[in-house]
């Protein structure tokens, strides 16, 4: 977050290597994330987790959390090859009601009640043989005839639609198809697309610790690593650094641990943590990279109305705080009745009159948008409760202070003084927060996250100005050996551990889930190891990027052992002993298609950025003629998509079948627009030739927990789809601006 | 006698009954450029996309180095080392720079399941030949589409001269670029000849034309007005018969007679 300074001395003076280009100012990781463009998506995700987080309790549990995800991933798993498919020019509009089609024609091939009585392991297949059948069916028309698949895929969706309906009355006289679970060889496939994780049944009493430890390592890892990209690494060791940056580690650590021991937060320890942390920067950044170029004082424009801006804000936030009822969940409606309903109608006017205005261009085109502000005003009024509206505008004004603050940090040179300001400013936040708020979550978890914040912010400041910045790209990570050694490794351990869960007795997909699992993070383990080893003992540049991944990875490690796990107390506090003498444990389970999904979204965004069938689905989207011209099978690609998404299909359909065992013959139809959503809002480009699968899949968890958080916090969820509506808009708009800067910034 | 490396005997092309291009003959060897020359419809682009493999030739023969083939596909064309660069430029625009140099024939790096493009190697190669062509790209990352007119052009032929061709088609490079861009390219088209390809260069500007060619070929309206070395031809003569010969003596003539009266 430091990085994302506009103004900051861009150009470099002198490049150090050879290979560097003096016209090319180096970006940092902070720049170069802002260019994906999956980075809307991203950042909206976090703001809607985090808005509901705020104003629902149940939202951010466990249970909340896999509520939303199931949504997601239905929703994602198709999303992802759709959006291979967008990127590559093409649109499957039947790609919605081949789910249930699927679902369908497995359960007619299957049932002896009203189908052909197959059996399961016959119709599977089958059903799999007609998911594809239709993707080449699809495929091969687009290509054949030149049409748009828009047409070609809208006959496909009408002839699915009228096809499930009529063979659905024809069998079963119903549009209720059933008797799955009677069919031949249910049990067998039933345990792989109706598996689930149980998480009462996964007792881990150690995974506090592991969390906690698979957190901060990846914290400090990622920290690193944006350190380790940003700037310059110097020739010579520096001894004085080397031993302030450990007795700053042994600080922080000695810190943690006595906090850890406390049963509440201790303010000496808490110091004590936090200066060890920043001491510990300041060492290595002292001892790693070479001294900036001091010479750069003084503030640049705009520096005073950030920083008063910033000011302005954290305090109407806490004023908000201080008057608004916390405790009150009435309607807010101070606009409700008969005012609010004359601004409504006031707004309304000023659109149509200021829009006949901006039409005649008597006035620029952003007037109109003051009538629709003032729409809004009591349309949003009477839907959110005082408490909601109390907790978005504290929340937004905060957040929007705290921004302010860090630009304005970003441009004063040497800008340490500044941004230890603003860490002071979230601290005092973070403790104004505690003291006031009624809730545990609040002065628990929030005020860690705050103060956390603050202590990024102030580490990221000091190490700007210990060290100068990097004018080239690092070179690429040596690290080749490390990956060798940890994929044998990892597949090894694979393999002992699906076996000894298969001697223990359990089924063949959890053991061969469970085991790849474990080879998968054997293997990142043995990376991680390396990572460190080199970026600790050799002087290779490329450990940066490295550094990143594995930061990310054990955070998601640990927020995955959080979710997949349970401690014994955890499982004690929510069983209650019912009147029949029955503990009753409310269960939270994972579907397997949350791992489809997640292997669908990661192997997408594989194929897509790593892969030679990424590249050409790339061209065929960008320019077929030339992709074609330049012996790019573009037919080919296009079935392959085709037939993908196909695919895609016929998992969701099974999916859905083995939940359901009954399938209304409407089930999917429909979705078709909300997948096409999804990528849009995941920053693909509806036009093709641009655009992110992992993008797609972020597009599907803002819509799962705009879905569910709306229920969640109680909202009327009748303004639901309004909410996506708008979503939708603000996600193009947005990506459109990424994109602009994108191409701008190279 | 030797036998020239590409040779095109009394090629047509017809389309139903409409005859696209009829009797055309030329020699294209390493290290000379032959120039084909013609107004709008005069057949150029036939003739491209016969030597591409995007159409194939009805009657005549097309012989390389001594043998007659005849391209079913652009694959084929240019596994056989003829590499067209075309009017468009056979780019995509939203694509990198990297990427569109290796569109088609990615280096990967891998064993399968997880074969990939080896991306820092593509990125290398890419920036190195660029420099060779003299073109220095600041970021490989950076999408075609922001590069210039020129630039495009070089990039792809530095990508043809890069993947072993030894015949490069240029469909009129030029004709969308100004003076300085076209004066770049045509640069690149002498330095592609120096490093011995064959060069194939499509034009209606003979001024372009003559300073780089070796050998020139007319055509007008389908039909071949002659195939001749530079040392048989001036360069007046060449825009004369570029121009319909006696048609633009007769304008000429009108004008000079307008100035007078």
């Amino acid at each position: 977050m430091a990085e994302d300074d506009a103004d900051a001395p861009a150009v470099a003076d002198a490049p150090a290597g050879g290979t560097t280009d003096e016209r090319l100012a180096h970006r940092g990781p902070i720049q170069q994330l802002l260019t994906r463009p999956e980075i809307g998506a991203l950042l909206g995700a976090g703001g809607v987790w985090l808005l509901f987080w705020l104003v629902s309790s149940p939202f951010g549990t466990v249970g909340g959390t896999a509520n939303f995800l199931d949504v997601a991933a239905y929703l994602g798993l198709m999303a992802v090859p759709v959006a291979l498919l967008m990127i590559g020019g093409e649109f499957d509009l039947s790609s919605g009601a081949m789910t249930g089609a699927t679902a369908i024609v497995l359960i007619l091939l299957a049932s002896d009640i009203a189908g052909a009585g197959l059996g399961l392991h016959i119709a599977v297949p089958l059903s799999l043989a007609f998911a594809l059948a239709i993707g080449w069916f699809n495929g091969t028309l687009v290509e054949k005839t030149s049409l748009p698949s828009f047409i070609v895929t809208l006959g496909t969706f009408f002839i699915l639609i009228g096809a499930k309906l009529g063979f659905a009355k024809l069998f079963t006289n119903k549009v209720l198809v059933e008797g799955l679970d009677e069919a031949a060889g249910y049990d067998f496939w039933n345990g792989i697309f109706g598996a689930s994780w149980l998480r009462n049944g996964h007792i881990w009493d150690g995974r506090d610790w592991a969390w906690a430890g698979l957190l901060v390592f990846g914290g400090t890892a990622l920290l690193l690593g944006t350190l380790e990209l940003s700037y310059a690494r110097r020739k010579s060791s520096n001894p004085a650094g080397i031993v302030t940056g450990l007795a700053g580690t042994v600080a922080a650590m000695a810190g943690f641990a006595l906090l850890l021991t406390q049963d509440g937060a201790d303010l000496v320890y808490g110091l004590l943590t936090g200066a060890g942390v920043l001491v510990g920067v300041a060492g290595w950044c002292l001892a790693r990279y070479e001294r900036p170029d001091q010479s750069e004082r003084g503030v640049s424009t705009g520096f005073v109305s950030y920083f008063a801006g910033g000011i302005v804000a954290v305090v109407a936030a806490m004023v908000i705080a201080g008057l608004m009822d916390a405790e009150n969940s009435g309607s807010l409606g101070f606009l409700g009745g008969s005012p609010g309903r004359i601004i409504f109608a006031i707004g309304m006017g000023l659109i149509g009159v200021l829009g006949v205005l901006a039409a005649l261009g008597r006035v620029t085109p952003g007037y109109p948008a003051i009538g629709a502000a003032l729409m809004l005003v009591p349309s949003v009024s009477f839907l959110v409760t005082i408490q909601a509206a109390r907790t978005i505008l504290f929340g937004g004004l905060a957040i929007l202070g705290v921004l302010l603050l860090t630009s304005a940090a970003g441009r004063m040179r040497p800008s340490v003084v500044v941004s230890l300001i603003t860490s002071a400013a979230i601290v005092v936040l973070a403790f104004f927060v505690q003291s006031e708020s009624m809730s545990r979550k609040l002065r628990v978890e929030l005020f860690s996250v705050l103060l956390l914040l603050a202590l990024a912010l102030a580490a990221a400041a000091v190490a700007r100005y210990l060290s100068a910045r990097r004018t080239s790209a690092p070179a690429p990570p040596q690290l080749g050996p490390w990956i060798r050694v940890g994929m044998i490794v990892g597949a090894v351990a694979a393999v002992v551990f699906a076996v000894s869960e298969l001697i223990d007795g359990d089924d063949i997909l959890y053991a061969l889930i469970a085991g790849a699992a474990v080879g998968g993070i054997v293997a990142f383990g043995v990376y991680a190891v390396g990572t460190v080893y080199r970026t600790l003992f050799t002087s290779d540049e490329g450990v940066g990027r490295a550094l990143v991944t594995i930061g990310i990875g054990a955070a998601l490690l640990g927020v995955a052992s959080r979710l997949l796990f349970i401690t014994g107390a955890e499982l004690e506090a929510i069983c209650t002993l019912g009147s029949d003498d029955v503990l009753r444990c409310p269960e939270t389970q994972f579907g397997v298609v949350v791992l489809a999904f997640l292997i669908f979204a990661a192997v997408g965004s594989w194929v897509l950025m790593r892969t030679q069938f990424g590249s050409w689905i790339l061209a065929v989207g960008g320019n077929k003629e030339a992709a074609r011209s330049i012996g790019v099978p573009a037919a080919r690609t296009k079935t392959i998509l085709f037939m993908l998404v196909s695919g895609a299909a016929w998992i969701t359909g099974m999916l859905i079948a083995f939940r359901l065992t009954a399938v209304q013959a409407n089930v999917g139809d429909g979705n078709e627009f909300r997948y096409i959503i999804v990528a849009v809002v995941g920053g693909n480009l509806l036009t093709g030739g641009y655009g992110s699968a992992l993008g797609a899949g972020i597009g599907a968890l803002i819509w799962g927990m705009i879905s569910q958080g709306i229920g969640f916090a109680q909202w009327n969820s009748d303004w639901r789809f309004l909410v996506l509506g708008a979503l939708l808009l603000v996600a193009v708009l947005v990506n459109n601006y990424v994109r602009g800067r994108a191409e701008k910034v190279r | 006698m030797s036998t020239d490396f590409l040779e095109l005997r009394n090629i047509s092309k017809f389309y139903g009954n409409i005859i696209a291009l009829t009797g055309v003959s030329t020699t294209v060897n390493p290290g000379e450029v032959t120039c084909v020359l013609g107004d709008n419809g005069a057949g150029k682009s036939t003739f491209i996309k016969i030597l591409a493999g995007v159409h194939q030739h009805d009657e005549g023969e097309l012989l390389l180095e001594g043998e007659e083939v005849k391209f079913n596909s652009p694959r084929e064309a240019l596994a056989r080392g003829i590499a067209t660069v075309y009017q468009d430029l056979a780019m995509v625009p939203l694509m990198s720079v990297w990427r569109n140099f290796f569109l088609g024939a990615e280096p990967k790096t891998g064993m399968w399941p997880f074969r990939q493009i080896d991306i820092d190697g593509a990125k290398r190669i890419a920036k190195e030949e660029m420099a060779k062509m003299g073109i220095d790209i600041r970021d490989t990352e950076q999408p075609v589409g922001t590069l210039s007119g020129g630039e495009r052009q070089s990039v792809a032929i530095a990508r043809a001269s890069y993947f072993g061709a030894r015949v490069l088609i240029l469909d009129e490079p030029t004709s969308a670029l100004g003076v300085k861009q076209s004066g770049v390219v045509l640069r690149r088209i002498v330095e592609a000849r120096d490093q011995g390809l064959a060069v194939i260069f499509i034009t209606h500007n003979p001024n372009h034309a003559y300073p780089v060619g070796d050998r020139f070929v007319i055509l007008q309206r389908g039909r071949s007005l002659g195939n001749w070395a530079k040392e048989e031809l001036s360069q007046g003569e060449l825009t004369q018969l570029m121009a319909g010969g006696a048609e633009l003596e007769e304008l000429q003539h009108e004008l000079a007679q307008a100035g007078t009266s």
